[in-house]
């Protein structure tokens, strides 16, 4: 195991971070910038460097200050989060290149997945159904009129560098098909530098259903079950759980065998997701792979008992996995509440300070906060708070649960988006299990 | 309370090493809170965390020099860069600069390397040097304070 770690993060991830090495008995290293000198994840590592003033493009971004930092501070490994530089194969490779242990898969796995229309010409050719579609990216509008006669409307235009939902125009008819290309590529090129889009049938109200796999750098892997994380607004989850009301154990065995396929094809090590469109008929389609830790990991702890985290540092360090696929089981229900500081119903951003937190407790209640009283959220990151995480026997109990604790929470002196999930717990059609990823339209348009 | 008096008791806090004093008189309250590095607040009752001794910069095997506050005129150079702190170009070589130097904009008054690569940082303007701030080979992190000038 490594002596120390440095994290390349903030908030509640670095914070995450910090406890697992904490565990294991390795050090930690702290990056921040000159906005985050108060933060906890400061506050709770054993050392701490400032890389930068506070923009993450000249601080958490900057690839140079941060092997600095390594390098001064003799970390020998670094866990990058999410986002940030997390799915940079130049920045894993750089660790690489200077003998520091990046704590994710080889920068070459990154690399081929970070191609979103190569993973999918991937996928299929290991026998992972993927939607009807483009096998290259689209080179005219002609050949694009071809395909979508082909694959059939609606379909999506959708950028290949891309990703987080930028770089897509769904399009319903043939004339809609050259607009769409032209403001697709145009976002794409803007926001991934690449103009390169393909084509994809689109389905209207599918559910979004993710494998979390886990893959040992001797080639053992294992799929951890799943995550429902239909509850999307503008293609961000707000709400998670595991497992999905939608999945027989056949349907479960199925994806699972399907997500790592598609990851031992990509040479992957260390935690990865792989994420799925379900439609209402029980088929599912490869969309993408993430190649890193995510957001709604605790969900998948919680019913699986399994620290990823550990379990990512472990691998990181060489050991084997300590599980097999067998040795896996899902025991009750697990919801997770993303609550942004944003305002709770137009989800703007309400940067300030946090002049009280109370976070509720209890049997089968984790909260993965960064937050304390007095701190000062700077506003040049993501709203993301706190994240309320809930465990029952059953879906029935983790939902009075999560209920519960929603109403304990408290939060003062800037506005948060509780009193929304608060309103989708008690909605209908979520208490139903029937959520889609257009659920979180209905609902608002509800009001 | 005039500037005088919040001169009088910046001293007073440098002198006994306070970082933080609050005042309160006849109906008004002053708080001052001195820009040491890193600052650490303390952990709140929201998450009740185990309480380990406070994170320094970079940690107890080198000096973590507190800024001083800046007192009247004196301009601080801070690094632009993660790295470590040399005073010469090369071992044994003469520093760049001593206290009480005289230098001139664009002057080089330091090394920091940063990943095998040696950067020299120049002076912005012209001034003495009037302090020192950090030590020959310490790691130092980005906006630290490594020489106060006094321009001329």
């Amino acid at each position: 195991m490594f002596s120390k770690l440095l994290i390349a993060n903030r908030g509640e991830i670095a914070v995450r971070v910090i406890r697992a090495c904490r565990e294991l008995g390795v050090r930690t290293v702290a990056v921040h910038s000159q906005a985050d000198t108060d933060a906890l994840h400061v506050q709770l590592a054993d050392e701490a460097v400032c890389i930068g003033p506070p923009p993450a493009s000249q601080s958490y971004l900057q690839v140079a200050r941060i092997m600095s930092a390594a390098e001064i501070t003799g970390a020998e490994a670094i866990h990058p989060g999410y986002g940030f530089l997390a799915e940079n194969p130049h920045f894993a490779e750089v660790c690489e290149a200077c003998g520091i242990r990046f704590v994710g898969p080889p920068s070459q796995s990154i690399q081929l997945m970070g191609d979103k229309a190569g993973a999918r010409r991937m996928a299929a050719a290991h026998g992972t159904p993927v939607l009807p579609g483009s096998e290259e990216p689209v080179r005219d509008l002609e050949e694009a009129r071809g395909l979508a006669r082909e694959i059939g409307f609606p379909l999506i235009v959708k950028a290949s560098a891309g990703g987080g939902g930028k770089g897509m125009r769904v399009v319903s008819e043939p004339e809609g098909l050259e607009p769409a290309l032209a403001m697709a590529g145009a976002e794409a090129a803007a926001a991934f530098g690449n103009a390169a889009v393909y084509l994809e049938r689109y389905l209207p109200d599918p559910r979004h259903v993710e494998i979390q796999v886990v893959l040992d750098t001797q080639g053992h892997g294992i799929h951890l079950g799943e995550r429902d994380c239909s509850i999307q607004r503008r293609h961000q989850k707000l709400l998670e759980e595991s497992p999905s009301p939608a999945l027989t154990p056949a349907l479960r065995e199925a994806m699972g065998e399907a997500a790592l396929r598609v990851a031992r094809a990509a040479g992957y090590q260390n935690a990865g997701t792989v994420e799925f469109l379900l439609d209402g008929d029980g088929h599912f389609y490869f969309m993408e792979m993430n190649t890193r830790i995510q957001v709604e990991h605790p969900v998948t702890e919680m019913v699986t008992g399994v620290d990823l985290v550990k379990t990512q540092l472990r691998i990181a360090a060489g050991e084997p996995l300590p599980l097999s696929q067998a040795g896996v089981s899902v025991r009750g229900h697990s919801l997770e509440c993303r609550i942004n500081a944003e305002d709770p119903d137009r989800f703007l951003p309400s940067p300030g300070k946090v002049s009280n937190v109370r976070f509720p407790g209890g049997p089968g209640i984790r909260v993965d906060s960064h937050a304390y009283i007095g701190y000062l959220i700077p506003p040049f990151y993501d709203s993301l708070l706190a994240k309320l995480i809930v465990h029952g026997d059953d879906r029935a109990e983790a939902i009075s649960r999560m209920q519960r604790a929603l109403d304990e929470m408290v939060v003062e002196g800037i506005q948060t988006t509780v009193p929304f999930h608060q309103k989708v717990l008690r909605h209908p059609e979520f208490l139903a299990g029937r959520t889609s990823t257009r659920f979180l339209e209905r609902l608002l348009s509800e009001h | 309370m005039d500037v005088k008096e919040l001169k009088a008791l910046l001293r007073l806090m440098e002198g006994n090493d306070v970082e933080e004093l609050e005042v309160e008189e006849g109906g008004r309250r002053v708080r001052i809170r001195r820009r040491t590095a890193p600052t650490a607040m303390a952990p709140p009752a929201a998450l009740a965390p185990p309480t380990a001794a406070r994170p320094g910069a970079l940690s107890a095997g080198s000096l973590v020099t507190t800024t001083a506050p800046e007192a009247a005129g004196l301009i601080p150079v801070e690094s632009p860069m993660v790295g470590t702190f040399y005073r010469a170009p090369a071992p044994g070589a003469e520093p760049y600069v001593k206290e009480g130097d005289l230098v001139e904009k664009g002057s080089i008054l330091c090394i920091i390397e940063a990943m095998k690569l040696m950067n020299e940082i120049e002076a912005e303007v012209r001034g003495r040097i009037a302090k020192i701030l950090v030590e020959n080979a310490q790691p130092v992190e980005f906006g630290q304070t490594l020489f106060l000038l006094e321009p001329a």
